[in-house]
């Protein structure tokens, strides 16, 4: 009876014409557009290494704000990319300075690293700008980026989880 | 093609199946039977929301990966925003103008003056239930009026034990709904 059944449920797909082959796609890529979208939408990151245990650990899913109105603090934990580099890094701000026309430069370290973080910053350069923020770490939500982390490690997880929605989708056929 | 005239055999505990089986089987006997030409207005439309809201996640998509955040913070709120009333759209679209809509076929004038006839198939058929309902719907080209039929029917009428459907009972059944309206149409 195996077989019936492998007949019978592809034989609902021969029976699509173009369009509805079409929507099948559309479909997939309203769902995939969907995560895509809230993921860009929601503006998060998953924190990678432990350097700001024990407040965050590797996993953690921050939510981030970026109001540019409000000033940033000492004290304050900033998402910031250094010039040249994708991965943004959650650290706390240590010091700030601010000139007279608006200009404002800070230094940031990971609470659980020994030194600032001048080591990371680009060759040269001392102090992050303004323009390097992202933004703010505003609530976390822990263990979440897990998955991130894994996708990340080993990216045949990632195509075999698409892969694999895909199939769902696009062989399963809705009235 | 040379499924054609295959027997359809689904398997017959899947009710999505089922209904598209009966779906898919009045399509053909509305287009053969009566020379109806299908319409693919309602679709096309919805095709269409679908890959625009598709397409401003993928214009997201790259334009961050062009323009890395925080730089790219407006344009993908405004996709974001967009992408998500976009679906909100489409929701209402499906839910009002579609309505389970699954045909539109239209019947031309033989002088080929008056606008064209339209004839529309609904049906729905609920999880779990055997209880398939089959509507059609009439428009007159030019009196603009409406008159529709509609019938509820077990699934187990058409279908046989070894999930078959059963493409003569079914075409009588729908053949005769179709008829009942036309007769209506000429008494009036």
């Amino acid at each position: 009876t195996m077989g019936l059944l492998d007949i019978s449920f592809l034989s609902d797909l021969k029976r699509m014409n173009k369009r509805q082959v079409f929507y099948q796609f559309l479909s997939f890529g309203m769902i995939v557009s969907s995560a895509l979208m809230i993921w860009k939408g929601l503006i998060f990151v998953v924190v990678l290494s432990g350097s700001m245990e024990p407040g965050f650990y590797r996993g953690d899913l921050l939510f981030l704000t970026n109001d540019l109105e409000d000033p940033i603090r000492a004290g304050d934990i900033a998402v910031f990319r250094i010039k040249g580099r994708d991965i943004p890094i959650v650290h706390r701000v240590l010091q700030v300075h601010e000139r007279d026309d608006g200009y404002v430069k800070f230094l940031t370290k990971g609470d659980n690293n020994a030194i600032d973080d001048r080591g990371l910053y680009a060759p040269g350069q001392l102090w992050l700008e303004k323009g390097d923020v992202i933004g703010r770490a505003k609530g976390f939500v822990p263990y979440i980026g897990m998955v991130t982390i894994v996708m990340n490690d080993y990216p045949k997880f990632k195509y075999a989880v698409l892969g694999l929605l895909g199939i769902f989708v696009l062989l399963n056929r809705e009235a | 093609m040379s499924q054609e005239n295959a027997p359809i055999k689904i398997d017959k505990w899947d009710g999505n199946a089922l209904k598209n089986a009966l779906d898919d089987a009045a399509k053909k006997i509305m287009n053969e039977s009566y020379g109806l030409v299908e319409s693919f207005k309602l679709i096309d439309g919805r095709l269409a929301l679908c890959s625009i809201a598709v397409s401003c996640s993928l214009f997201a998509l790259l334009w961050d990966f062009l323009y890395p955040f925080p730089a790219s913070k407006t344009v993908l709120i405004i996709c974001v925003a967009c992408y998500f009333i976009l679906t909100g759209v489409i929701s209402v679209y499906l839910l009002y103008f579609e309505g389970g809509v699954f045909y539109v076929g239209l019947e031309k004038d033989k002088a080929g003056i008056d606008p064209d006839d339209k004839w529309t198939l609904q049906s729905s058929l609920k999880k779990y239930d055997d209880q398939y309902c089959l509507k059609i719907t009439y428009t007159g080209g030019v009196s603009k009026q409406t008159r529709s039929v509609e019938r509820v029917c077990s699934v187990t009428e058409f279908f046989d034990e070894e999930g078959t459907l059963c493409y003569d009972l079914y075409e009588a059944t729908v053949k005769g709904l179709k008829d009942s309206l036309s007769a209506d149409k000429k008494a009036k």
